[in-house]
């Protein structure tokens, strides 16, 4: 077959195209890009829906308190300095901030007290999309200005808590200027605001605030951060630009929270874990945070990629739990769940799902947190044997007689009980699914029927409110800041988000306790009586906390990998002649 | 015919309108779980901040229903049941229901608003095609003229038939997602042979490239997902085709054409080729709906925005608005397909006539 001259033309065309292609001049210095498995979706500044949402918005907007990934400790950023807490008898806390004099808008106006205030406004203002906001700072029932100093105000609390300083300060502050230039919500106070029910009649100046606020285009509500987003293709990638002019710099030195190195920073949307990694050998990605254990496993066992990247990792303070539905008769008593808890491999699950990476635990608490953490507990171990006895002297005996035999036990009152279990999951999480399995072939072992469930990640949550499931297997997502445990344990969030269902007076007593605690001394105490309780109990089986693992090219420095979403320092980044060590503890 | 053409058409408007509604009466029932969604999940942190109080939580959770538009009825009727007796009777709700709601915006042209994103859900449909159809349509083009020009040649019977039909079989056995990281692996690997861009359609810094750059640098990056479909829609084409050619070759107006001396493609070109052709145009209108969907396997491999992952991402984050409206899409495109493959098969064989 002789080949023809249009052909030739084709082959000619798409060769040019090719070297054309390969020869685009990539300036790849400029920016630092990072990997996102998804896109932000929205830039909502009162309510991030996501991680990545989150991270965008910490580049454009600033809170009065900041995480330093390099301490992980919240430090102030907008604010001068930490607020000063004064007591009022014993049920309200009036916190002092002071706002940075150099703090500005992106238009050079200053940034006072009154787009604080409006911010907390904002947050209560019917029809936008803020309902999380209220929730966490609900707690907040005033902001009294400073009539002497426009950057001075105190925040009037309701309730006492050690941890009301930092939770106080970790909103993003909006312009009052840019989206209501009329004072329309000055006209309301906090608390009108927060009193409104959620099907009153709208009011027009509350309707006219918060169209102001949707109307602004993704990213374009004027920030008091660093950068200023300067392109969004969805679902493809995100780039942001330093300003040229950026308040944070004229403090010297610079604190590391207002730190903004990069020049421009460029976040690509890659959903699948392969793509990235190749992206990341070839150069045209920076940094792939929460790499999967086994890609990062993979890429530190090739020569090429370690010549290439530096691998970090370290714990997070993300547990992953098994879970009891307390409220199934089989599971009311402890020591049913303690013995069912010993089934358990953590040693073994860590190292088939992490590679050896994680750190087993004795509760919530990250052991990280050396202060509150409970050292003098032991993690449960994996014992059948004792699993066995134990079943047995909660009154569980083999039903021989049936064709299926299982665990039954009677009640007082005659009712025969069997140990069968359903074990739900998040479909798509290995992890999740390997430690049920594993669970399972032991429980069976010591003849307890298990059957696994995996759900999908939607329903999932709603199975679990719902309760309809015996056990769970998930993942706690933690930090070192807070220690609000009435969510998970009170008895006040039962039918909501205590989906273990379990609650006593005492665990209320402490959990409250815990909250009201005066000093830190106070409250580690409490904490480590609180994670000898839930051992002791057992409503949930805490098994290890996975780590938090970076690669990134190696001529990058700042990156301060650290256990904090999103696991390093975005704005510290730098690119360096010199490459950084290949990999980190 | 054109009375027949336009009956046929109102059945498929009729079929995609009882498609679209059974749909958006069936997510809507678990609007709970969407309202959970804009929420976030207390029990999933550690040491929340969060209120937990669950009246507040009860009501923040009234307050997204009430903003989503999800706190009226689903229908015109519904069931009620009176607490505590727990006796229940139907109810009619009148105009102001969700469904109502929905079907007048959409006869205005309003799909309504995505829940996670507050954009348009025709915007986000339109942004999305814009990058789904070039992908899927040169895909779909260039499978169907590769295996028109395969089917061809093999149905002639030359001597490399049979490891070439192998060859076939034992890609149509692959999946997708295998294909799609097989040439990933091979093709963008600096390990293998680094020829193409690993993901999306382009990088934030070539923006500043010159025309012809960029264009370079598109067609650059969508030379392996386009393969990656091709190959996949290119066995089943080739194969169906090549047999239905084969059964056309044997019969007696084939024998003739060759007898009065016609050359082999000669007779495949101008007398078998539009016999053959009555299976294949099914699995040629088939293709349509697939043009609208996406292809979520390669947009998830290659990184690239699209149908099929706008859709997916939808139904997990149970986006309702978005959801309903990219099935309203795709179901029409499905439907359309089907009166298209009709208007074909009268196209190809004018022995066949519609009943009305």
């Amino acid at each position: 077959m002789k080949p023809t001259f249009s052909g030739s033309l084709l082959l000619f065309a798409a060769i040019a195209l090719l070297l054309q292609g390969c020869s685009s001049p990539e300036d790849k210095s400029s920016s630092i890009r990072v990997r996102w498995s998804h896109d932000p979706e929205t830039l909502n500044v009162l309510q991030p829906p996501s991680q990545p949402a989150f991270d965008a918005a910490n580049l454009i907007y600033t809170s009065l308190l900041h995480s330093n990934f390099s301490t992980e400790k919240l430090e102030p950023a907008l604010a001068e300095d930490y607020p000063t807490t004064q007591y009022i008898g014993d049920s309200l806390t009036r916190l002092s901030y002071h706002i940075r004099s150099v703090a500005t808008w992106d238009d050079g106006r200053p940034v006072l007290a009154t787009d604080v205030d409006f911010t907390l406004k904002l947050m209560f203002c019917p029809g936008l999309p803020n309902e999380t906001a209220q929730l966490e700072f609900d707690f907040i029932r005033a902001l009294i200005p400073d009539p002497n100093d426009p950057r001075h105000f105190t925040l009037e609390c309701r309730g006492q808590s050690l941890e009301y300083p930092q939770s106080s300060g970790e909103f993003f502050i909006v312009p009052e200027a840019a989206v209501d230039p009329k004072g329309l919500l000055r006209r309301f106070t906090l608390a009108e605001l927060q009193r409104l029910p959620p099907n009153a009649p709208a009011d027009s100046a509350l309707v006219r605030v918060a169209r102001q606020y949707q109307a602004f285009a993704p990213g374009a509500l004027p920030g008091c951060g660093p950068y200023q987003l300067s392109a969004w293709e969805k679902d493809r990638y995100l780039t942001f630009r330093r300003k040229e002019k950026w308040w944070g710099s004229k403090i010297q030195p610079t604190p590391f929270v207002l730190q903004a190195r990069p020049s421009q920073l460029d976040f690509v949307i890659i959903p699948d874990a392969s793509t990235a990694s190749l992206a990341l050998q070839r150069g045209d990605l920076d940094v792939f945070p929460q790499v999967p254990a086994r890609e990062f496993a993979r890429l530190q066992n090739s020569s090429a990629a370690r010549a290439k990247l530096a691998f970090y990792s370290v714990p997070s303070y993300d547990v992953v739990t098994a879970g009891f539905n307390t409220r199934r008769p089989a599971l009311a008593d402890a020591l049913t769940r303690k013995a069912l808890g010993r089934c358990f491999d953590t040693a073994g699950l860590i190292k088939a799902t992490q590679l050896g990476a994680g750190q087993q635990t004795v509760g919530i608490i990250s052991p990280l947190d050396r202060a509150n953490y409970n050292d003098s507990l032991a993690p449960l171990p994996f014992d059948l044997t004792a699993a066995a006895a134990m079943l047995r002297q909660a009154g569980w005996r083999r039903e021989s007689t049936a064709d299926d035999a299982g665990l039954v036990r009677t009640k007082a009152q005659g009712e025969l009980q069997r140990l069968r279990l359903v074990v739900r999951y998040r479909a798509e999480e290995s992890t999740f699914a390997t430690a049920a399995l594993q669970f399972q072939a032991a429980a069976a072992s010591i003849g307890v029927a298990v059957s696994l469930l995996p759900t999908e990640a939607g329903s999932f949550a709603a199975t679990l409110k719902s309760g309809d499931f015996d056990m769970y297997v998930r993942t706690l997502k933690g930090n070192p800041f807070m220690f609000n445990y009435v969510p998970l344990y009170h008895s006040r969030a039962l039918g909501q988000s205590n989906v273990t269902g379990f609650s006593t007076p005492a665990s209320d007593r402490l959990i409250d306790a815990i909250t009201r605690a005066r000093t830190p001394k106070r409250k580690s105490q409490l904490l480590r009586r609180f994670q000898t309780m839930l051992q002791t109990e057992a409503p949930i089986i805490p098994l290890f906390f996975l780590p938090t693992r970076v690669a990134a090219n190696r001529n990058l420095t700042g990156l301060h990998v650290n256990s904090l979403k999103p696991g390093f320092a975005i704005t510290t980044v730098e690119r360096s002649a010199v490459p950084s060590p290949t990999t980190t503890p | 015919m054109a009375w027949s053409l336009l009956w046929r058409f109102s059945r498929t408007l009729l079929a995609v309108w009882a498609l679209a509604s059974v749909v958006f009466l069936l997510s809507h029932h678990d609007t709970d779980t969407a309202a959970q969604f804009a929420l976030s999940d207390s029990s999933e942190f550690v040491g929340s901040g969060s209120s937990s109080d669950s009246a507040k939580y009860q009501a923040a959770q009234s307050a997204v229903l009430h903003r989503l538009g999800l706190d009226l009825p689903l229908f015109y009727v519904g069931r009620i049941t009176f607490s505590p007796s727990g006796a229940s009777q139907w109810q009619w709700h009148g105009f102001a229901n969700q469904y109502h709601r929905w079907l007048t915006g959409v006869l205005k042209g309003d799909l309504g608003t995505s829940f996670r994103t507050g954009q348009t859900v025709s915007a986000r449909l339109l942004q999305a095609l814009a990058y789904t159809l070039p992908l899927t349509g040169t895909a779909a083009m260039l499978s169907v003229l590769a295996a028109l020009g395969l089917a061809q040649r093999l149905a002639a019977g030359p001597w490399w038939q049979r490891p070439v039909r192998t060859l076939l079989v034992s890609l149509h056995a692959l999946p997708l997602f295998v294909v799609a990281l097989l040439l990933l692996l091979l093709f963008a690997n600096p390990e293998v042979f680094a020829w193409f861009p690993t993901y999306g359609l382009d990088q934030p810094t070539t923006l500043t490239a010159s025309p012809w750059a960029r264009t370079a640098t598109y067609v650059l990056h969508m030379v392996l997902p386009i393969t990656a479909l091709i190959l996949t829609a290119l066995p089943d084409l080739t194969l169906q085709l090549t047999a239905s050619l084969t059964h056309e070759l044997g019969s007696d107006y084939a024998a003739t054409a060759r007898a009065k001396g016609l050359s082999g493609s000669a007779v495949i070109r101008h007398h078998a080729l539009r016999n053959a052709l009555l299976p294949t145009l099914t699995q040629i209108a088939e293709l349509l709906p697939a043009l609208v969907a996406g292809a979520l396997v390669v947009e998830v491999v290659f990184a690239l925005p699209g149908m099929g992952r706008l859709l997916a991402e939808a139904a997990a984050s149970r986006d309702y608005p978005v959801l309903v409206g990219g099935v309203l899409l795709t179901g029409a495109a499905r439907l359309l397909a089907l009166l298209l493959a009709d208007l074909l098969y009268l196209w190809a064989d004018p022995r066949i006539r519609w009943q009305p």
